[in-house]
Parts: C-alpha cells; structure tokens; sequence
C-alpha cells in the first residue's frame, strides 16, 4: 500500500483508524441519529401491537444486512449479463438454499399430510402462467433501469441516494396502474392458473431435495459462466497488523461495523432471517405492503381502484389498510432505517444527487414498470424469487427466469442512456 | 485521466470506469473518483480483466479514489 496521503476532503486518512476518531462525539452523534429513532418506534409500537415490534426488528434487520453486505438483486442479475460476474447471483443462490431447508420445516408444521387441496398458509405459491414470465420481464428490466429492485430502493433510501425517491414514486404509480387492471388480469386470466407446488408431486423429501438440486445446479452454471468471461478477482482488503488488546477490539468493530460483508454472509443472514420470519409469522415479501400505500395514495387523490380481487399469496396486491401501523409498514420501514444505521456506523451515509437529470426520469420510469411488474406477479425479487423458490412452488423459478430475460435487456438498454 | 462518477446511480460507475480502461492508451493512468461502494466490489474483477492493477484509497465517507494503471509485463 501507498503510503501517500490524499487531499480531497483537505484531511489526510489512512486505514489505520485512531481509537479517539472512533468514539469522537461526531461519531457518537452520528450513530445515535440512527439508533434513536430505531429504539424509539421499537418502544412506541411494542406498547401498541406486541407482534408488530418484532417485524420492526427484521425490517431493521434485513435493512442492515443489506446494506453491510451491499446486497442487490438488481446487479446480480444485470451484472451477470453486463460483467459476466456472479458474485451477488451465488450469495442470492446460497441464501436460498437455506431457506429452502427451513422453509420446508416449517411448511411440514403447517401441513403434514399431503393433500392436492391444501397449500401451506403464508407460503410464496401463485397462480403460475404467461403473465408470471411477463410480470418478471418486465420487473427485470425496470430494476435495471432503476439501479435496484424494491429492496434495493428501500436501503438506498436510507444510505442518502436521492434518485430513490423517483424510484419509489415510480413504484407507487407503476402499482397503481396494476391496481386498475388488477381485477381484469384476474377475472380473465390469473385465477384460471393453476398453483404448482411441488410437495404435490413429489412429496417432502422429493421436492425438497429437487429444489436444492436444481439450486445447485444453478449456482454451478453462474459458475461456469463467470469462468467464461475470464478470471474473477475481489477487492484486496489490506488491513494493519494488530498488535495490542485496542487493535484487536478495533478491527472486531470494524470488520462488523465499517468494511463491508462478503456478500455472501449477506446471502447466508437473509435466507436465516427469512426462515425465522416464517417461523414468527410468514416469510419476507413487500410487495402487498407497497399496493396498499399506492391504493392509499390513490384514494387521497379521487383515484382509487375501487374493490381488488383477492389474490394468492401474502404479497398478493390488496386494498388501503384502515390501519396506519401494518406489519408490512415496519417491514419496509424497518429496511430503511436498519440500512441508515449500518450507512451511519460505517460513514457511509451521504445524500448523493445524480448529476444528470435524466437519472431521475430513468428512475422513475424504471420504478413505474417495477410497480406494475410486482403487482402482477405478486411478489416483487423477494416475494416472488427469494422468498418463492423455497416455497417449494414452480412460480419463484419462472419469475426468475423473467427476471433473468428482463435484466439483460435493461443491460443493453442502459448502456445508451 | 480522471473519471468523477460520484453522486452516479448503480450500474454507472462501474460502466465508466469499464469504458475509460478499454479506451485507454498504454501508459495512462486512470483515476475513478466514487461514493458508490458497490464499485469497489466489482471494479477489481473488471480491472483484471482488462490487464489493470487497481489500488483503492479512502478519500473521505464515503468517497474513494480507484487508481487503475495498465499491468506491465
């Protein structure tokens, strides 16, 4: 390493931090700016609505582990096509994978005898047809045009990224449209669709362990894909020798606090989180969560969509909840707080404004079709991919492969924009 | 040569940084200025790709300088 000081911000820094810059007052401040208003809606809602608290905590959770491992299921699939570079494809592969196994413990809870007509409560298994294909092309490609998918918007929010706000009011309106063609898309097509669910066919054990196969199977193909674009090489990390007790302290703190997380620590934490969310109540999704902002927000403006169909699945699009605290408000909520945090505890937070104005319009139209996208598919990456394959039902796997077609189109799209 | 991508949306950064190194005369030296730390994860395996060494410095927070030189040999 060189050791030549820089002078972009007027203030020399090498990576051997001084312990009196880790608990100077700024610092201080700057996390409790985080954590304050974490503790106070924790302690604010846990007096209300018990159960309620402890989604606050995995939208803060989920939140931090985005953004300490920089997680996002947008690059993983555009970066596949625009680098050859899979590193967030296998952590998404892996965090499946383990989900896949909890998931199915605690689908065998809820349904332990087979039968055709019943299909584990809160589980990811919708309608499978053309319109799951569509819903993930066109998901796909409004993620890459927004540089991220929900999640995605939600912890960039909190890390100070302006033109997530475009994004988010993209979403909003893109949901909003679906909301008005909702009822159509399910009179004349959606409900006709059969929910394929794999335990159907092949059991427990069989679906189980044809999932992790096909999983594997997956992750080996990125492999070899990546291998195709030529050597893959990481981000050296060149931390100082430790020598006293201090030193020792100070690199626990910062490898959890300050350098980022292989991402694949980020791919383990969330399909744990997830298996665990599952276990509390059902597993991690936003997008029912979103269509029920949009159609709150549409109704303050004469616009609402009326009556919704009902749907399938628990990220199936619904109607304004009467009630201002949801457990989906403190699962989204929680995200962009919990990724403020980690950006604060990292001092990586910073509000950042594109500098060209058309970021914000390419935003916004790539959250419009991200809306509309996840609306028609029920699930947006996490209900319908993530938080689907382990479900154990055929949709999750289609919508990928949307997701997939969507994001390397949206690859070739942005490179001329 | 200098490439300033901060304040940038994801995939930019990495795109230009990718587009400097390809058009790069031999000899030159490339200097990505980001405050996007997702490009210090995906810039090294383009970089070598490419025939690069990358050094990457923190400049401030969240803001680093990636300097790119053309391996020689």
């Amino acid at each position: 390493m060189s050791e030549r000081s820089c002078l972009s911000s007027g203030r020399a820094r090498t990576l051997a931090i001084p312990l009196y810059s880790a608990i100077s007052l700024r610092s201080v401040l700057r996390i409790s700016a985080g954590l304050i208003p974490a503790l106070a809606i924790y302690l604010y809602v846990v007096k209300l609505q018990p159960p309620l608290a402890v989604f606050w905590l995995f939208g803060l959770a989920f939140g931090f582990v985005l953004q300490r491992s920089r997680f996002c299921f947008a690059s993983s699939f555009r970066d596949i096509f625009l680098l050859k570079d899979g590193r967030v494809l296998k952590a998404i592969i892996i965090g499946m994978a383990i989900a896949t196994l909890g998931f199915g413990l605690v689908m065998y809870n809820l349904v332990p005898n087979i039968s055709r007509e019943i299909f584990p409560v809160n589980a990811y298994v919708t309608p499978l047809g053309f319109h799951t294909v569509l819903a993930g092309i066109i998901f796909g490609l409004g993620m890459v045009m927004a540089g991220g998918c929900f999640s995605g918007t939600l912890y960039r929010l909190g890390e100070g990224y302006v033109a997530s706000l475009a994004t988010l009011v993209g979403i909003l309106g893109g949901m909003g449209l679906l909301l008005h063609s909702w009822n159509w898309w399910w009179q004349n097509y959606i409900s006709f669709q059969p929910r394929i669910w794999l335990p159907h066919f092949l059991g427990w054990t069989g679906a189980i362990l044809v999932t992790l196969t096909l999983l594997l199977l997956f992750y080996l193909a990125v492999l070899w894909w990546e291998s195709r674009g030529g050597v893959t090489a990481r981000r050296p990390l060149t931390e100082q020798p430790l020598v006293t007790f201090g030193d020792q302290v100070r690199s626990l703190w910062r490898t959890a606090f300050v350098l980022p997380w292989p991402v694949v620590w980020g791919g383990v934490m969330l399909g744990i989180l997830n298996v665990f969310e599952y276990l509390f109540e059902r597993p991690w999704g936003l997008t029912g969560e979103v269509s029920r902002w949009s159609s709150g927000l549409l109704g303050l403006i004469r616009l609402s969509p009326g009556p919704i169909a009902a749907g399938a699945g628990p990220c199936a699009v619904g109607e304004a909840s009467p009630d201002l605290l949801t457990w989906g408000l403190m699962i989204n909520g929680g995200m962009i707080l919990g990724s403020a945090l980690a950006a604060l505890l990292a001092s990586e937070f910073k509000p950042r404004f594109p500098r060209q104005r058309r970021r914000y319009a390419q935003s916004l139209i790539g959250g419009a079709l991200m809306g509309y996208g996840a609306g028609l598919a029920s699930g947006c990456t996490i209900g319908a991919f993530f938080s689907a394959v382990p479900s154990l039902g055929l949709n999750g796997w289609v919508f990928g492969g949307g997701l997939a077609i969507g994001a390397y189109l949206g690859g070739k799209l942005i490179q001329r924009i | 040569m200098i490439v300033d991508v901060r304040g940038e949306t994801c995939p930019y950064p990495m795109l230009k940084a990718v587009e400097a190194m390809k058009k790069a005369p031999p000899g030159e030296v490339i200097e990505v200025y980001t405050d996007h730390a997702p490009a210090l994860e995906t810039i090294p395996t383009q970089a070598k790709r490419l025939g690069f060494t990358v050094e990457i410095e923190q400049t401030g927070s969240p803001e680093w300088r990636i300097t790119l030189k053309r391996d020689i040999g």
